[in-house]
């Protein structure tokens, strides 16, 4: 496997141990920072869709955060 | 298969049947908690290509566990014919009309949301399903997502009218964590694999000084991996920070980072800015012209290898007591990004959303 | 599927496990079985004066912890309002909890909010750690006797309907406890 793969992988366990370890249990009451539209990922679902349609329009690459629609004929 | 693609008027109805489906399921309620996104996005690049894109997004619970969303858009493509070198002058000016229409509701910790997408526009029709189920673990503090999608989608070739098949399907895994009150981290795994005609039947390459249009494997598997960031800063400032690689089986990989920042003024005003950087190889096949017999061939520009950076700024602007003649929590949301690519490629992106809750 | 992709899926079951394992959220609606004593809450309301839960012993008292940032809070206040003024000569008192951990926030949002029935601050957040919310907002229906008779996790029509149901159910019981 070429090395950047491999450091990818080793970033991605090394992120998934943190999570999985570092559960700090916030409470419902506490969630007043994690609300604010800017904690929030895709918030702004029209906006996201559409970063997901122009760009994989115009570069190689698509998908990774979420589902994808059907694509278009986009030149 | 000799089939003329009568993709305007039926798509235009089916997505109109959709539109009205979705305005007869609101219901009176004095608590239900409905949202209109009305949002108007502009796009001009260097190859003359201007898009026009208004779009609608209705968002509506019917009970604190069940609700739709529905959208309806239009891309209103004009170009040059020349805008890409080779290009065929039947593609250059263009609309796209699409509906969405998705359904959730909840089941105790889990989510369940199933949708639909309809695309129609000249020589493209495009089908999409989509299946995605949650779970909330950890009182609310960790959740696992996972979707499927799958998309019949359906160029058409000209002069000959041929119409040609591609089937995508799509799935992915998400892990969302919170961390302390102040930080939220996602990691999500997508795989895709597209099957069938994967040529661009716009875009035309020389092969032997011969103009013609490329011809691409018939399968692509893609996959990305991509972790993401938020966290809460003092003073009222948010930092978003995302990267995604992506590889797929042409031989494209690329490495995506994007970092944002953004400062609340007044609870009211918010200003941000943010960078993307984007770097990524070519398709194995790709070569700007080709000389010989190679077996596969593209003028596609998007297979080349290349880098860009996308610098942006926005605004968004809530005031509580109501924007004009608008209810209370509306909000307005602007956005100006300039895209620009190693391959002296340029774009302008404007977006503009207005979110009403009513 | 390659070594790594099903190395990264392992990964994710795995930590899908440990998660299943602590358990989840779980709202609870209608007659919670609890029938605990209520814990006392001091808390100053917007002039600075304590208020005490147990000085309301005898009535029947509606705990609604909510904060600004919590959009079915907002849904909720006028119906809190419409519930304080037809049950208050019944003997029905309602308090708002905040738990806004920046007063200015609160203040910010009760401007724009008639309401007609007490509000007090909570930003460090004892009373609802006492109360162990499980959800925001949270409500707690205390009986004349001082024990939680109901609670409820989140707001819509149905909840409102519960509401009064149960608060007249409780108006109902005399002030030393239940009916037999």
């Amino acid at each position: 496997m070429k090395r950047p793969a491999r450091i990818a992988i080793a970033l991605l366990m090394a992120a998934t141990g943190l999570l999985t370890g570092a559960c700090a249990t916030v409470q419902p009451w506490e969630r007043g920072k994690l609300s604010n539209p800017c904690m929030v990922f895709d918030a702004n679902g029209q906006l996201v869709a559409y970063d997901n349609h122009w760009q994989p329009s115009r570069e190689g690459s698509a998908g990774g955060f979420g589902a994808q629609g059907g694509g278009c004929g986009c030149k | 298969m000799r089939v003329q693609v009568e993709a305007s008027r039926t798509g235009k109805v089916l997505v109109g049947a959709l539109a009205a489906a979705a305005a007869t399921l609101i219901a009176a309620s004095n608590w239900a908690d409905n949202i209109l996104t009305f949002g108007l996005h502009g796009f001009q690049d260097s190859r003359t290509v201007t898009v026009l894109s208004p779009v609608v997004d209705l968002d509506k619970d019917f009970t604190d566990r069940s609700g739709l969303k529905a959208r309806f858009g239009v891309d209103a493509v004009t170009a040059a014919s020349d805008s890409c070198a080779r290009c065929h002058p039947d593609g250059a000016n263009n609309q796209r009309t699409y509906g969405d229409f998705s359904y959730r509701r909840k089941y105790g910790d889990y989510r369940l949301e199933l949708g639909g997408e309809i695309s129609r526009e000249n020589f493209y029709a495009a089908d999409t399903v989509t299946a995605s189920l949650s779970r909330d673990l950890n009182n609310g503090n960790t959740t696992i997502a996972g979707g499927y999608s799958f998309s019949s989608n359906r160029p058409q070739l000209h002069p000959t009218q041929t119409v040609e098949q591609q089937y995508a399907q799509d799935v992915y895994v998400t892990l969302t964590q919170t961390l302390s009150k102040n930080t939220i981290v996602q990691m999500t795994y997508d795989f895709s694999r597209i099957s069938g005609y994967q040529s661009n039947p716009f875009l035309r390459t020389s092969v032997n000084d011969i103009l013609v249009v490329g011809n691409a494997p018939d399968l692509r598997n893609r996959q990305a991996i991509a972790l993401r960031l938020r966290q809460a800063l003092p003073a009222d400032t948010y930092l978003e920070a995302d990267y995604r690689r992506y590889w797929d089986t042409w031989s494209v990989s690329s490495n995506t980072m994007s970092v944002a920042l953004s400062h609340y003024f007044r609870p009211s005003f918010m200003l941000g800015g943010s960078y993307r950087w984007y770097s990524q190889t070519g398709a194995f096949f790709y070569q700007p012209s080709y000389t010989g017999d190679p077996q596969y061939y593209t003028a596609d520009y998007r297979l080349a290898p290349f880098s860009s950076g996308l610098y942006g700024v926005r605004i968004s602007y809530a005031p509580a007591d109501g924007l004009l003649f608008f209810p209370k929590h509306t909000a307005l949301d602007l956005r100006y990004e300039r895209y620009i690519a190693s391959t002296n490629f340029e774009a302008a992106i404007f977006s503009g959303g207005l979110r009403v809750p009513f | 599927m390659n070594r790594m992709t099903s190395g990264l899926m392992a990964l994710i079951t795995g930590a899908l496990l440990v998660g299943a394992g602590s358990g989840g959220l779980r709202a609870a609606t209608g007659p919670a079985g609890l029938d605990r004593p209520a814990p006392d809450l001091r808390l100053p309301a917007k002039d600075g004066t304590q208020v005490s839960l147990s000085d309301y012993r005898g009535k029947v008292v509606l705990v609604d912890f909510w904060a600004s940032w919590c959009a079915p809070c907002r849904q909720s206040f006028p119906a809190l309002s419409d519930l304080a003024d037809d049950f208050r000569a019944r003997g029905l008192s309602v308090i708002g909890v905040n738990l806004d951990e920046q007063r200015k926030d609160a203040d910010a949002f009760l401007v724009g909010q008639p309401h007609s029935f007490e509000v007090v601050f909570d930003p460090s957040g004892k009373g609802a750690k006492a109360f162990d919310l499980k959800g925001m907002p949270s409500s707690f229906l205390i009986g004349r006797d001082g024990t939680i008779r109901f609670v409820h996790v989140g707001y819509s029509d149905k909840v409102l309907e519960a509401y009064r149901r149960e608060i007249a159910q409780l108006l109902s019981e005399p002030a030393g406890g239940r009916n037999p």
